[in-house]
């Protein structure tokens, strides 16, 4: 007999046997103090094509389980499971989640014996050893619905195939000088359901649509690889028709891929530009700026990193040297300066509550150039003595959640961007980000743009390709001494941290913004 | 775990199935099983922290279904997958996928066929690692984490730095990373390659960051191997003892040096910059730096690399692809002079019809074939193993450069004013990846060298490498002669090399606001 077939649907069917493991069947584990079981099931439809040709189409599901149990008689320590599933899992659902259950708390329970041997053998050493603590919150029972115009279930797969192939063969005869074409989109839902042995029991349902497009166009300066996306928690009127909201603004995807098109075009035949040993005035957009905001703005603020758990990967932070030494309360970028990160704004980085039921919050970075707070989780709230403010998600429910960026972005301004760049009697103007190198601790930073443009006399001139800026991320915010009121959010659908390394789609933004930094060019 | 006995079965069945399947004229039947286990690191002596952060697994298994569908509108090909589901069910279930999905590619040939070589690997895998139990997992990680310890503990110089014993923990000690152990069954048959092919590979690995943070200084270990037995505490004990040594940083003048890269940079240059110029993928879109140039000088003919994915006890072997091809050993670069690419099936047949095949590699492939043998279409996504539910792509095995004539403390000798850099980080082409332009920072394991010797390490942090990688392969003056394994972050493949030299690395100041702080 086929299985039933697998849908968002499966939530309803599934939530009440998942509240109750978690709540009931969770206390029948001896030792374990406390779990959580998160679900997720996605249903979407994606096509991709390449020089003009039709490469893949698919309309599938995903469906996969993470759960976490805190568990020690004495101390406490953590354990946790993940495991992909599909339609033929639904029969013996509660026994997988058992197992898996079982399994969280098992490693638990042998972690904290282990953590307890070593607070003997190691002595002081060990004292910062102790037992693993989640910062209290408020517990919620909830439902939240996707936003969508057209539900991405009911767009034929021949639509997506049709609009990435035509879009493929369009751009790649827009002009002689491209050279290849790649062109994709998806467009799905994800539903979420946690539940915790605290009674949380959330059921969040999110509509995704993207598309992506990357040209390669070879011209009189050699060769331009250009890639972009464009996006929203939409459904698949995000692609057709664009997107017009206030702080979210996109053309359909047909002219988005034109655009960048003639952008590559353009650039591959501008002279590119050359490094300077000295800062210089540079203007950046708020496509660069979205970049920049993630970098160095977003990343240092995840308190995990600021606590150590990504050394070995992602990085630390140069915010926080330890608990006594931080620049909470410093100033650390000019006045005109203020950046946060806000799960309430539209866009890939919206939210209602995290991966472990709190409630999601704006987060006040820096304000008016005073550092003033972290991304956390409530494992690393407790560690700082604070509240959790919601910004602890994964990628898929099979792994473990990170500390996340939401919408994170440098606020907007009261400048108009013109005159901005009119008052320069000479500098630079950066326009769309493309590339970002950071420095571990994130207190340095060489990001290149698509576009660089020479200002003179407060007019914008030639175009150069191949450029960027590279800076101290203290001096260069310290720097800046105008920001527009032309706020943009963008989408980022590829930030990477975590091992095994997840790759998460999430929101940054910004206005133009102008400040002093050296110019980066080409190597060779 | 599914058994490779189950997978086998399922994929015997599957393909029979598909056989007298409407429309099917071509089908390739792919299930696997993965596990991924990981006992990740937090300890942090002056902050609350866990030890092992994060016992943990992500475990799939299912099958993946190519079909080539002979419609009224011509030839399609689709995909289509069904995760935990091994019965003739999940079969139809994929392929109605597949057969929904299906397009039109005007590129595709044939699902793969035969090569020619033969598989040279079988049973290299660790039963005990198959069979992993949770306190098991939980044990390694916690093993590596009292190697650093112990370092740590019975440091003279951190006694002397802290003054007594009961202070070391004020110096900021912090021990990261993880242990993670890979375990991975699939079996594949096609209607081209109708007997059914199993393959069983394991892999267990650590990656340690240790820090004495108030001295600024980072130290790295890592080890791996593909026993259980075989496992211990080397990484912790290593990335700590790296940590001491590195105690005491200064800072440069930017400039040009030559640099003595340590196996994790030559590891982090081949990820992020030379194997995908590798990849043949990359000629066919016109993004490699290599463009044009098979069979000519694009490095120092001290350089020469290969990947070998067929070759006994190295991690990132495999008996066979995920196309069901053998593995086996690729020269890429033979003494500077680019001999090879990486290829899969699909891309090999395609750039063997495309109109701009020579071009692109500056030879003809069809009098090239044995430049762009498919060795390497694998189906590797997000470190999770062999998925079944992804298209092969293009991934190195092991990259392997081969060894010089000189050791380490040779190379040194060599370099009047330099560095040795031991770690680099976020190595990217900052200008897409043709133009070859890359920029990274040095983070750990890093020293000054004046006069053929070292005299103080490197702060981290504090210099930014930007360069272009055509010119650090071309400026090449030293090859060590100690090949050793060492991991990338979120990598496929493994990188076996020894240290390399190169001259005229330009490098840049950066953070010194960070002193005042």
């Amino acid at each position: 007999m086929l299985a039933q077939p697998m849908t968002i649907q499966i939530i309803d069917q599934i939530q009440p046997m998942i509240f109750d493991l978690a709540t009931r069947y969770r206390k029948t584990l001896r030792g374990c103090r406390y779990a959580d079981i998160r679900v997720q099931v996605d249903e979407g439809q994606a096509a991709a094509a390449e020089n003009g040709g039709s490469k893949h189409s698919t309309r599938d599901y995903g469906f996969a389980i993470g759960i976490r149990a805190l568990s020690g008689n004495g101390v406490v320590a953590p354990g946790y499971f993940g495991r992909s599933l599909g339609a033929a899992d639904l029969d013996s659902m509660e026994r997988v989640v058992k197992d898996g259950l079982r399994h969280a708390h098992h490693r638990a329970l042998a972690n904290a014996e282990r953590k307890t041997s070593a607070r003997a053998e190691f002595g002081p050493l060990a004292d910062a050893l102790g037992s693993t603590t989640l910062a209290p919150i408020d517990i919620y029972q909830d439902t939240v619905p996707a936003q969508f115009e057209i539900d991405p279930r009911t767009v034929p797969l021949d639509e997506l195939v049709a609009l990435t192939t035509e879009t493929s063969k369009r751009t790649l005869a827009l002009d002689p000088h491209v050279k290849y074409t790649f062109i994709s989109a998806f467009t799905l839902l994800t539903r979420e359901l946690f539940c915790s042995s605290e009674g949380a029991n959330i059921d969040q349902t999110f509509a995704l649509t993207q598309g992506t497009c990357f040209i390669v166009a070879h011209g009189t300066s050699g060769t331009q690889e250009l890639y972009d996306y464009m996006g929203h928690q939409r459904g698949w009127e995000a692609l057709t028709r664009g997107v017009h909201e206030e702080s979210i603004r996109f053309p359909d995807f047909r002219t988005f891929c034109a655009n960048l098109t003639k952008d590559a075009v353009s650039l591959c035949n501008a002279r590119p530009l050359k490094a300077t040993d000295r800062e210089v005035v540079v203007v950046t957009d708020p496509h660069y700026n979205t970049l920049t905001a993630h970098e160095i703005v977003g990343h240092p603020t995840e308190l995990d990193r600021a606590l150590k758990l990504e050394t070995s990967y992602a990085g630390r932070s140069w915010l926080f040297r330890n608990l006594h030494e931080h620049q909470l309360g410093q100033p650390i970028a000019s006045p005109l300066v203020s950046a946060f990160s806000d799960p309430s704004l539209p866009g890939y980085g919206h939210y209602k509550y995290d991966h472990e039921g709190t409630p999601a919050t704006r987060v006040t970075h820096i304000d008016r150039g005073i550092f003033t707070g972290f991304m956390n989780s409530r494992q690393t709230a407790a560690i700082l003595g604070v509240p959790p403010n919601g910004s602890y998600k994964a990628t898929d429910a099979s792994l473990v959640p990170l500390i996340r960026m939401s919408n994170t972005v440098f606020g907007p301004g009261e400048r108009d961007p013109g005159e901005i760049i009119r008052e320069i009697p000479h500098g630079y103007y950066l326009v769309g980000h493309r590339t970002p190198s950071i420095a571990e601790s994130r207190e340095n930073f060489r990001i290149t743009a698509m576009k660089v443009y020479e200002i003179k006399n407060g007019q914008i001139g030639e175009l150069f390709c191949n450029g960027g800026i590279m800076a101290d991320t203290k001096d260069y915010l310290m720097k800046v001494d105008a920001v527009g009121n032309d706020f943009r959010l963008y989408p980022i659908p590829n930030c990477g941290k975590g091992q095994p390394m997840q790759t998460k789609r999430l929101g940054n933004g910004g206005p133009t913004m102008r400040s002093r930094a050296r110019l980066t060019g080409i190597s060779k | 775990m599914v058994s490779t006995a189950e997978l086998a079965k399922a994929v015997e069945q599957g393909l029979a199935y598909l056989r007298s399947a409407e429309q099917v004229t071509e089908a390739e039947l792919f299930a696997a099983s993965n596990g991924n286990l990981l006992a990740r690191l937090n300890y942090t002596s002056h902050i609350p922290c866990n030890g092992v952060e994060e016992p943990k697994s992500s475990e799939s298994y299912g099958l993946g279904i190519t079909a080539v569908f002979k419609t009224e509108a011509g030839i399609t090909v689709g995909f289509g997958s069904e995760p935990s589901d091994l019965s003739l069910d999940g079969v139809k279930r994929a392929l109605e996928k597949a057969r929904r999905g299906a397009v039109a590619d005007p590129e595709f040939s044939s699902l793969p066929r035969p090569t020619g070589e033969r598989r040279r690997l079988r049973r290299y895998h660790d039963p005990k690692l198959m069979k992993i139990r949770d306190e098991e997992l939980v044990e390694v990680g916690w093993r590596v984490l009292r190697g650093s310890l112990k370092t740590f503990l019975n440091s003279p110089r951190l006694m002397e730095l802290a003054g007594a014993q009961d202070r070391i923990k004020e110096l900021g000690l912090i021990v990261g990373g993880d242990v993670t152990i890979q375990q991975e069954r699939i079996a594949i048959a096609s209607t081209a390659m109708p007997e059914v092919q199993t393959d069983e590979s394991t892999l267990i690995m650590a990656f340690i960051t240790a820090m004495v943070e108030a001295k600024a200084s980072k130290g790295s270990g890592c080890s791996a191997g593909t026993r259980l037995d075989q496992f211990t505490d080397a990484a912790g004990v290593e990335a700590a003892q790296n940590a001491l040594a590195a105690i005491g940083g200064e800072r440069i003048k930017g400039g040009k040096y030559t640099v003595i890269f340590g196996r994790q940079p030559v590891a982090d240059f081949l990820n992020n910059l030379i194997l995908p110029s590798l990849s043949l993928g990359n000629f066919y879109s016109d993004s490699s730096p290599f463009m044009g140039r098979l069979g000519k000088r694009v490095a120092s003919s001290r350089l020469t690399l290969y990947d070998h994915g067929a070759q006994r006890g190295l991690m990132g072997s495999k008996g066979i692809t995920c196309e069901g091809l053998p593995t086996g050993k690729t020269r890429l670069i033979q003494r500077g002079k680019l001999v090879g690419l990486l290829a899969s099936y699909y891309e090999q047949q395609r750039i063997l019809r495309d109109p701009r095949s020579i071009e692109k590699l500056g030879a003809d492939p069809n009098e090239h074939g044995g430049a762009i043998v498919p060795r390497n279409g694998f189906r590797f996504w997000a470190g999770g193993g062999r998925q079944f539910g992804v298209q092969p792509g293009i991934a190195s095995t092991n990259a392997i450069v081969q060894g010089g004539d000189q050791s380490l403390e040779e190379l040194i000798g060599t370099v009047k004013d330099g560095l040795l850099v031991g770690r680099i980080w976020y190595t990217y082409p900052i200008n897409g990846l043709r133009a070859g332009d890359f920029t990274c920072t040095v983070v750990g394991d890093s020293y000054i060298i004046k006069d053929g010797r070292i005299v103080a390490p490197l702060k981290p942090n504090t210099v930014r490498i930007n360069d272009n990688i055509l010119s650090i392969l071309s400026n090449i003056i030293g090859v060590g002669k100690e090949v050793k394994g060492t991991l990338v972050w979120a990598a496929d493949e493994v990188i076996y090399t020894p240290e390399i030299a190169v001259r005229n690395v330009r490098l840049d100041e950066i953070a010194s606001f960070m002193e005042q702080l």
